[in-house]
């Protein structure tokens, strides 16, 4: 084996799809191509071109798009070999065992990402984006990992790390080059660069909030006496974007839930509807696991039917859910005469869909806390909150010891292990990095 | 003595400059027949560039080559005729000294010092060539046709190596201005396939004394009390000398601006890297054109001598321009230049090329040490000359090499520095370089570094007595401190060490000095932040612990780039901190390593091959 050896990979979902796709990375990426081609490089490369998969008597398996990026500009830095299939998972196997034959290596989980990333082509943060990006549920979730992946938390990071290293910049100029022309930076300056710096990761932190809304999503749970249309109501916010809800697994046996997307944001339906039939007999019983689901949820839709009279039930419901702030009313059955007038709710009707994308507006402005800045450049791991938790609590520290008078030389520390931290997300800043913002910030030189 | 040789040394040291002066005073003193082989005798540690010894992080350095047994502390102090503490509003960690001296006594003294010295010989003649054998060296060859042979050679030829002067138009090969370059020698080295660089970097004119207004300047003066270089300097009484600050002006950036294409900076003449710390004159009115003035500091060369440096006006301009340029500045109206400023070209070798010991990695028993590694400064020499002189000691008597680590000094950190990364520019130290800088301090440089230049032989008995009762004197006052409650009370930010020494001086009964009381105030003081930089040191000597063995072959390991095990195959690192401080080598390729150094598989490949 030899950092330069050519690995294989079917990089599409296991299973029968549309297309299935084989890719062949290093240097021996195009001559173990060629061999399971009928088909002969050099190819021209950046451009898709038809070749025939064949066995190895030579016959043809399958019709394929055959890509391939020349090093250094592919994703791995390195030769690479994409062929399209046409997804049939024992011809994507039989072509694998193929290339193994012929000298590649089957890659490790993630390999290709992370020769991507020890070739410099990726940062820290864009490999680990490119691992959620495989990972992700919703067409949100990909395109927000799809940002990251680019280099967005890098980018929001860029500024503030860029201040932070101007600020021990300043401070080491100070002690290296007392005797040249720099003055030593008054406690007041200090502060007044610390806060927007502080302020700015903290915002990052924050952000995880709405990041982990993204990638883990939300919990919303319908609530209401029987009869009200939960159930109506929970297949009606089902009914788009049904083509990407996933199956959740291991749902309660009393509680029916389903995901769907909203605004991008999974959300997880949880409804009473799977213990409607036994509500008559045990009606509380019935309430009692309702409030269960509402414990654990983060949100709560309360659904009363308002062309009825509120029932005792209603308003223990209603009394029930007052307390616990995160909740909406809706009124359902707006279609018929208005019966009930409930300060606060919204009227909806489940069965002709009117006001369901208020509701659905609603429930994601809800859910979602307010964001300062721009959608892109939140984190959504939960790693990268910790780190930047921890730069965040340097700061504090350095801010303590600027008020304490600590000696720059101490205070430093804190400052550093900031930028540590910050520097796990983003790539390490080297004495180098810090010395060239000297050279180009002071005028030093006695 | 094979019959070949005219002539035999345990060791030669080649050039005898800051760095080739404690090399060969530390084989000497181990004990070994050391020839010591320079240009010229007369210039013995001369300074080419400014009459001072230390500074922020260069005072560092020499307290380090004192406490290890080195001379560089103790001439200065012999010679300084100005002192300072510098950075003093600071905490101790970062407290640095720096003295002007005597330049042309410092040549004596140190010479004295040299020639005091039984198993040293002083010798005047042009090393022209190695005589290697079986990837050795053996011996090296006189430009008059002798023979030395020697069981290590240390090459200290600081800018000699083909240097090229350039002052305005005119350019002309010299080691330094009026002094003939070593040509055959730097052709040698270059023959020998060591990868080689060109740096650059320059002195600024020296003026006449009486042809300057002293009036018109701020006064510096240095310290009431002098703190001296060395741990065996008791008290330094000497009358000191002031220097002046002067500033440039409106008119001095404007003859420099109109002039800027007769630079040979900027006229393409001149290639090498400079320093970006001791930029010229004319670059800092290039890059920084917004500052309205630069400060300069005028400062005597010597006692007996009307020769004034400017230091901060470092130039490669011709010479009509350097005189326009200094006539400008207030107080300079009629000063007469006695010698002009000038930019020096020379080669260095990429000190990549050599172990931690400084030893040539291809060619054993030669070693390199100064400027010739790309560094900068008489300090940054002195201390590469000494551990190349302790390993070519070692290496002839089959001791274990001493490598200083970066916890141990700053000493560590530029060997460290340079054979981990090179430079692309004359390296210079500065207190950022270093990761653990609380620990490194001047006051304590002794007890990081004495015991070793104790075990090596170059710490003589009265000096390790010294050494023993200051170390007794600490623990006493520490013990007295954290016993009492006056440990407690210093805790507090409004109580100093200076208000309990009196009471300290009375119940102990001993006079400890203001420098050493300051340290143990700050352990005590900010004992939190040491407690946090000394987990840093825990975690990188556990990653220093981790040895990566001589064989361990770096490609085939999956994973890592060709790329990445180019720079590690290069530089080949001892351990697995060592590689992580690399450039380029990320955090995934160390786990990649570090996940590799325990497999068995691998080791059985390594018995392989």
């Amino acid at each position: 084996m030899s950092p330069e050896d050519t690995i294989v990979a079917i990089s599409t979902p296991p299973g029968r799809g549309g297309l299935g796709i084989l890719r062949l990375s290093g240097t021996d990426a195009c001559l173990v191509a060629a061999k399971l081609l009928r088909s002969i490089p050099p190819w021209e490369p950046w451009r898709a071109s038809l070749g025939e998969l064949v066995d190895d008597e030579g016959h043809t398996l399958d019709q394929v798009v055959v890509t391939y990026f020349a090093r250094p500009r592919s994703y791995t830095a390195e030769d690479v070999v994409e062929i399209s299939c046409h997804g049939s998972p024992i011809v994507l196997r039989h072509a694998v065992e193929r290339a193994l034959r012929c000298g590649a290596r089957l890659a490790e989980p993630g390999e290709f990402t992370l020769r991507a990333f020890l070739n410099g082509r990726i940062d820290l943060a864009q490999a680990e984006a490119v691992r959620d990006l495989i990972e992700s549920t919703t067409l949100y979730q990909a395109r927000v990992a799809a940002q990251q992946a680019d280099g967005a938390v890098s980018r929001r990071l860029a500024p503030l790390k860029s201040q932070l290293l101007e600020l021990v910049a300043l401070l080491e100029a100070g002690i290296d080059f007392a005797e040249d022309d720099v003055s030593i930076a008054p406690d007041a300056e200090l502060l007044r660069r610390l806060e927007p710096i502080a302020a700015g990761v903290e915002q990052l932190a924050r952000s995880f909030q709405f990041g982990k809304l993204v990638s883990s999503g939300l919990t919303l749970a319908i609530l209401g006496r029987p009869n009200v249309g939960k159930s109506s109501l929970f297949n009606r916010l089902l009914e788009q974007e049904r083509a990407i809800v996933t199956e959740i697994p291991g749902t309660t046996r009393d509680l029916v839930s389903e995901t769907c997307s909203i605004h991008g944001i999974p959300v997880k339906l949880v409804d009473t509807a799977g213990i409607r039939s036994t509500a008559d007999r045990v009606e509380s019983l019935g309430v009692q696991k309702s409030y269960e689901a509402l414990a654990d949820s983060d949100l709560t839709l309360v659904v009363v039917d308002a062309s009825q009279p509120l029932e005792p039930l209603d308003e223990e419901v209603l009394a029930r859910t007052q307390a616990l702030g995160r909740r909406l009313l809706v009124a359902n059955k707006c279609d018929l005469p208005t019966v009930t007038e409930l300060p606060g709710a919204m009227p909806v009707s489940a069965v002709t869909g009117e006001g369901i994308d208020r509701l659905r507006q609603a429930i994601y402005d809800a859910a979602v806390p307010h964001l300062e800045g721009e959608e892109t450049g939140f984190i959504t791991s939960l790693r990268h909150e910790q780190l930047l938790r921890e730069a965040l609590a340097a700061l504090d520290r350095a801010r303590e010891a600027i008020h304490a008078r600590i000696p720059h030389e101490m205070l430093m520390l804190d400052l550093y292990s900031a930028l540590r931290a910050v520097d796990t997300i983003t790539g390490a800043t080297t004495v180098e990095d810090i010395l060239d913002k000297i050279f180009s910030t002071f005028c030093i030189g006695k | 003595m094979t019959p070949s040789f005219h002539e035999s040394y345990e060791v030669v040291v080649v050039g005898a400059g800051h760095a080739g002066c404690e090399a060969a005073m530390a084989t000497a003193r181990m004990g070994l027949r050391t020839a010591l082989v320079t240009l010229n005798l007369d210039l013995i540690a001369q300074m080419s560039c400014n009459p001072a010894v230390g500074g922020i992080a260069k005072g560092h350095l020499v307290r380090e080559v004192d406490a290890l047994g080195g001379i560089m502390g103790e001439v200065t102090d012999a010679v300084g005729i100005m002192f300072r503490l510098l950075n003093t509003s600071r905490g101790p960690a970062v407290w640095s000294p720096r003295a002007q001296c005597d330049k042309k006594q410092y040549r004596i003294k140190m010479r004295q010092v040299l020639e005091g010295e039984r198993n040293l010989m002083i010798k005047q003649a042009e090393v022209v060539d190695l005589v290697i054998e079986d990837g050795q060296v053996r011996a090296v060859a006189l430009r008059d046709g002798r023979v030395v042979a020697a069981q290590a050679v240390v090459i200290t030829t600081g800018t000699f190596l083909n240097g090229l002067i350039h002052c305005g138009e005119q350019t002309y090969p010299a080691g330094r201005s009026g002094e003939p370059p070593s040509v055959m020698l730097g052709e040698k080295l270059r023959n020998l396939g060591l990868r080689c660089g060109r740096l650059k970097t320059g002195t600024p004119p020296r003026l006449d004394a009486r042809s300057i207004d002293w009036s018109r300047f701020e006064v510096q003066p240095g310290d009431p009390e002098p703190t001296p270089f060395s741990f065996r300097t008791e008290k330094i009484e000497r009358d000191q000398v002031v220097c002046h600050i002067a500033f440039t002006t409106e008119e001095t950036h404007r003859v420099l601006r109109e002039n800027i294409h007769r630079s040979p900076l900027y006229s393409g003449q001149i290639s090498g890297v400079g320093p970006r710390y001791c930029p010229s004159i004319e670059d800092k009115i290039v890059k920084f054109p917004d500052k309205a003035r630069h400060q300069i500091f005028l400062e005597p060369e010597g006692l007996d001598t009307n020769e004034i440096y400017v230091n901060g006006m470092s130039t490669s301009m011709p010479i009509d321009v350097q005189a326009a340029m200094v006539r400008s500045v207030p107080g300079l109206e009629r000063a007469e230049m006695i010698r002009p400023g000038y930019a020096i070209e020379y080669d260095s070798v990429d000190a990549t090329e050599l172990a931690p010991t400084l030893e040539v990695k291809r060619i054993r028993r030669l070693f390199l040490a100064g400027q010739i590694n790309g560094t900068s400064g008489y300090e940054e020499a002195a201390c590469q000359g000494i551990m190349a002189g302790i390993n070519a000691g070692c290496a002839i008597k089959g001791l274990p090499p001493v490598i200083l680590d970066r916890t141990q000094g700053y000493t560590g950190i530029l060997i460290d520095d340079l054979i981990n990364k090179g430079t692309n520019e004359p390296y210079r130290m500065f207190t950022s370089r270093a990761e653990f800088r609380l620990q490194l301090r001047i006051d304590n440089a002794d007890q990081r570094l004495t015991p070793i230049g104790r075990r090596v032989g170059l710490i003589g008995d009265d000096a390790w007595q010294r050494f023993c009762a200051k170390q007794e004197r600490m623990a006493r006052v520490r013990q007295f401190l954290n016993a009492s409650a006056l440990a407690q009370r210093l805790k507090r930010p409004e109580v100093t060490i200076e208000q309990l020494a009196p009471e300290l001086r009375e119940k102990l009964g001993i006079e400890v000095k203001m420098l050493e009381l300051k340290a143990i105030e700050t352990e005590i003081k900010y004992a939190g932040y040491l407690a946090q930089q000394q987990k840093h040191i825990e975690q990188l000597k556990k990653a220093e612990s981790r040895r990566i063995p001589e064989s361990f072959a770096f490609h085939g390991l999956p994973g890592l780039s060709r790329e990445v095990v180019e720079k590690l195959e290069r530089v080949r690192p001892l351990t697995l901190g060592q590689a992580g401080r690399i450039p380029g080598i990320t955090p995934a390729a160390l786990s990649i390593i570090n996940v590799y150094l325990d497999l068995p598989a691998r080791r059985g490949l390594m018995a392989d091959g």
